[in-house]
């Protein structure tokens, strides 16, 4: 497999990055843009169509997504490739000792949604999470990536108040931190197709 | 042997149709319209609330509904009523479950059948029950320690929906008399 991933010129001043890292409002996030040349979309694609996909639904989820082990030999290629490309990156800017990621594929049609949730459980090792947006034939009309501002009392959630919404543009990377307070949805798509790389950086 | 699932297997899940009439609904939504209060921690729910609902006689025509569907002798210990709109939903691990058999009554007051607005009793997690929107409806579930329940997402694509339930616990009433006597 060629190279997927790339870290274009936004990646190059670490230092503001991890500024930029820390400073995020509600929770430490970051927005990068053109992770994937041009040119190799229609081989993206190619990886991604060919992972089964099943319907999964709970009392907080409507999706269609990949099993959490990618089947095909490729899309693990594609998920090891995008660890070792910027997990040493992420490492530095973000202060996390990031070593590895999983991927699974999501498609979010009309009527799908992610409630709110925070990522962090003990004992899975989550450290970071990502979503990559791939560009869609049908945009999706919602389905931004909504931040929550959290605000506890002797360790208790009192507050949870929708403070930034990412909207989900093609070739589009958002990586945000993960903790108790980490709380972000998934809104649901009202028009289109939202399709999705996602998961998480662990040490 | 008996298994925890047996016993779970054998207590009711229900829904008796048309439980109430609109006009008594409209009339039962109208006097819960001003006792509403907002509920929004967004990881467990997002919602309005009405809390101690006090309706004698509604009471008293479920209580007889519940005793023909469980065979029990139940009293009223909690009531309130939620209104979801769109957007809205309330999550599983909100729910309270109990240490106990109580009888959960849910009687649909919503003004027209929304669809997808279910509610999902689940135990361990595992959906095993649904009571879809059905105005007029009355859902009749003997809860227990191992249920949660759900009220799934109304989707933003139903502008103006509302939907709307009262919920009516009940225990046997021998039960309830005894814990109400210390506070007589």
């Amino acid at each position: 497999m060629t190279a997927m991933w790339r870290l274009g010129p936004a990646w190059q001043d670490e230092a503001r990055l991890a500024k930029a890292w820390r400073e995020a409002e509600p929770f430490p996030h970051l927005v990068f843009e053109d992770v994937v040349a041009d040119e190799d979309m229609a081989a993206l694609f190619e990886i991604v169509e060919d992972e089964p996909v099943d319907r999964y639904e709970g009392d907080i989820l409507a999706f269609d997504a990949t099993a959490p082990e990618a089947v095909t030999e490729a899309m693990r290629g594609l998920r090891d490739e995008f660890s070792a490309v910027l997990a040493p990156a992420l490492a530095r800017i973000t202060g996390k000792a990031v070593r590895r990621a999983d991927m699974r594929a999501y498609a979010y049609r009309v009527g799908h949604y992610l409630l709110p949730h925070a990522d962090h459980q003990d004992g899975l090792g989550r450290a970071l999470a990502f979503a990559y947006y791939l560009p869609s034939p049908e945009p999706p009309v919602g389905g931004e990536l909504e931040l929550f501002r959290c605000t506890l009392a002797d360790g208790e959630l009192v507050a949870t108040i929708p403070d930034r919404r990412i909207a989900p543009r093609g070739n589009r990377l958002v990586v945000f931190d993960v903790s108790d307070v980490s709380l972000h949805q998934v809104c649901e798509v009202l028009g289109g197709l939202r399709i999705s790389l996602a998961g998480w950086f662990y040490p | 042997m008996t298994t925890l699932d047996e016993l779970f297997a054998g207590r009711a899940a229900t829904i008796v149709p048309e439980a109430i009439g609109p006009t008594v609904a409209a009339e039962l939504r109208a006097r819960l319209a001003p006792r509403y209060a907002r509920y929004e921690l967004r990881d467990r729910g997002s919602y309005e609330i009405a809390t101690n609902v006090d309706e004698p006689a509604v009471f008293a025509a479920l209580g007889d509904l519940a005793h023909q569907v469980t065979g029990r002798t139940l009293a009223v210990f909690e009531a309130r009523a939620v209104r979801l709109g769109p957007g809205d939903y309330l999550l599983a691990h909100h729910d309270r479950p109990d240490d106990d058999v109580p009888v959960e009554l849910m009687l649909d007051l919503s003004p027209a059948s929304v669809p997808g607005a279910e509610v999902h009793y689940r135990q361990r997690g595992k959906v095993y029950f649904r009571v879809a929107s059905r105005p007029g409806s009355l859902s009749v579930v003997e809860r227990g320690p191992t249920v949660t329940c759900n009220h799934t997402y109304v989707s933003q694509r139903h502008a103006g929906a509302s939907v709307v339930r009262l919920i009516v616990r009940l225990r046997d009433a021998a039960h309830t008399a005894n814990e109400r006597s210390p506070q007589r």
